[in-house]
């Protein structure tokens, strides 16, 4: 008898045999397999038999139903083939091999490796699922006590450098000032902090010696110099 | 500031063509990688194409020709939004390319292209092939990739783990060459003595992690080494893909050796 194997990465989940003639896959659960994933629509794709063969139809999902790499609608499953739904794969067991159909995809030359481009308006679908985009974060510092040239320094730059160094966005005076006292990240999720070659770095009076996930308020003490790191709304 | 550059692209360990295509003209301050995409070879017209366009685009500049395409944005440098308008050009030339013949319907290119003037940096990129910039001792991915996997990521759907191993890694939103239009990515920032770039195909960072990277280019001052140690390693890992190195040493121009450069001008 067919099977399904439903896997997350190399984990296998749960084996279930094809005993009825459409088994729905979905996040709801209400479906015969229920796939707990926010990727997964409530009702997002069915497999049944028809004739001697058994199929897999998208029912319309935001994110798709992918076989062997390809985005399907509806398609006929083979022995050893692979349905991607969310993150979640599931393996199909069967007696009918894939013979004629492999030669159909390798003329049309679209390996699982290859890379593709995908039209705006199916991304727009995929990812709009969980289309909750954060706006971006901007922040910067407010100096306490300190040489420096400015007393405030907004930081836009995916790393600025804490230092004496010339390129340096927060430029540090003095003689015995280090070339690179910190740098700073600014990513997507937020900025962060970490002190160069085991200088000292004080946060909120605590030492630090390694990256540091930047708060609105935290207080630095990084090579003489005192600073606010603030958010803007 | 001057580059100290090395270049360097492979096959891979699996694929027969390289697909793969780059231009350094470090005097110029100017470095760019391109991974071609389509069947019947045409990604390798595409990469080309793209990176002639930009070379041409350059060219024209130095014998003062400007074109400035599309939206010029007034929060950057003009560098940068030259650029920006290079890779616009690129994405007319390869669309237009792949419309004319049937057999390069389809094609495209990702591009990563960065611009070094005195200690000002500009990046413009498009598809998933990265600049990466090494400084004291830490590496940080300057570019967002335009692929699937990571919007995925961005929107927590899936881990960068998860990405990783994802079977819809080659999935692209955006490309050079598949549509009229193309959102080109920008940014710039500044660079300083002893900092390293590095701009790369996804063969690199598909094979080799951030941290092993970092950990070769900074063993090494020699650019070339250390992208033929970054290729080996990517091969060694298995080379399943096309892979492209660029890796360009930022040092500050010292007062002799700008003395020198100034009297080679009066030797010829």
């Amino acid at each position: 008898m067919s099977k399904l194997i439903l896997k997350f990465k190399e984990a296998v989940l749960k084996e279930m045999p094809l005993e009825q003639d459409e088994m729905s896959i979905g996040r709801k659960p209400e479906n015969d397999i229920p796939i707990d994933n926010q990727a997964v629509s409530g009702r997002h794709a069915r497999i049944f038999k028809e004739g001697d063969g058994v199929f897999i139809e998208d029912l319309g999902s935001l994110n798709g139903t992918f076989l062997n790499g390809q985005k399907v609608s509806k398609a006929e499953l083979y022995n050893g083939d692979v349905i991607l739904i969310g993150i979640h794969t599931l393996e199909f067991i069967g007696e009918k091999t894939r013979e004629t159909d492999k030669k159909a995809f390798a003329v049309r030359g679209r390996s699982m490796d290859e890379t593709m481009v995908i039209d705006p308006h199916d991304q727009k679908k995929i990812l709009a699922a969980a289309d909750k985009d954060k706006p971006e974060v901007t922040g910067g510092f407010l100096v306490i006590e300190g040489s420096t040239e400015k007393r405030e320094y907004e930081l836009k730059e995916r790393v600025t450098t804490i230092g004496k160094e010339d390129g340096a966005g927060i430029r540090l005076k003095g003689f015995f000032a280090p070339k690179v006292a910190a740098l700073v990240n600014r990513r997507k999720e937020g900025y962060f902090i970490t002190p160069s070659g085991g200088k000292a770095m004080k946060i909120n009076g605590e030492e630090v010696n390694h990256r540091y996930d930047l708060k609105d308020g935290d207080i630095v003490e990084v090579a003489n110099l005192k600073m606010q790191f603030y958010v803007k709304d | 500031m001057k580059l100290s550059v090395g270049a360097q692209t492979d096959a891979g360990m699996v694929r027969s063509n390289n697909e793969d295509n780059f231009f350094i003209a470090p005097e110029m301050g100017l470095l760019v990688v391109a991974d071609g995409m389509g069947g019947h070879a045409s990604g390798e017209v595409a990469s080309k194409m793209a990176i002639d366009v930009i070379k041409d685009y350059f060219d024209g500049l130095s014998s003062g020709q400007e074109k400035l395409i599309g939206t010029y944005h007034e929060d950057f440098s003009r560098a940068t939004n030259r650029i920006a308008s290079a890779l616009r050009l690129a994405n007319m030339a390869v669309y237009e390319a792949s419309m004319s013949a049937p057999q390069w319907h389809g094609m495209g290119t990702t591009l990563a292209c960065v611009f070094v003037e005195n200690n000002r940096l500009s990046i413009a990129h498009v598809g998933d092939s990265r600049v990466y910039l090494i400084r004291a001792g830490e590496i940080e991915q300057l570019t967002d990739d335009h692929s699937l996997v990571y919007e995925q990521v961005k929107r927590d759907l899936i881990t960068k783990e998860q990405a990783e191993k994802s079977e819809m890694k080659n999935i692209l939103t955006r490309a050079i060459g598949t549509s009229p239009d193309v959102g080109v990515d920008i940014d710039e920032m500044n660079i300083s003595d002893g900092d390293i770039l590095l701009l790369c195909t996804d063969g690199l960072t598909g094979m080799v992690l951030d941290d092993q990277i970092l950990s070769v280019v900074t063993q090494t001052r020699d650019p070339h080494e250390a992208c033929d140690s970054l290729i080996r390693l990517a091969n060694e890992n298995g080379g399943l893909d096309n892979v492209t190195v660029i890796t360009a040493y930022v040092v500050k121009e010292r007062w002799f050796s700008s003395l020198v450069n100034f009297l080679k001008r009066f030797r010829r």
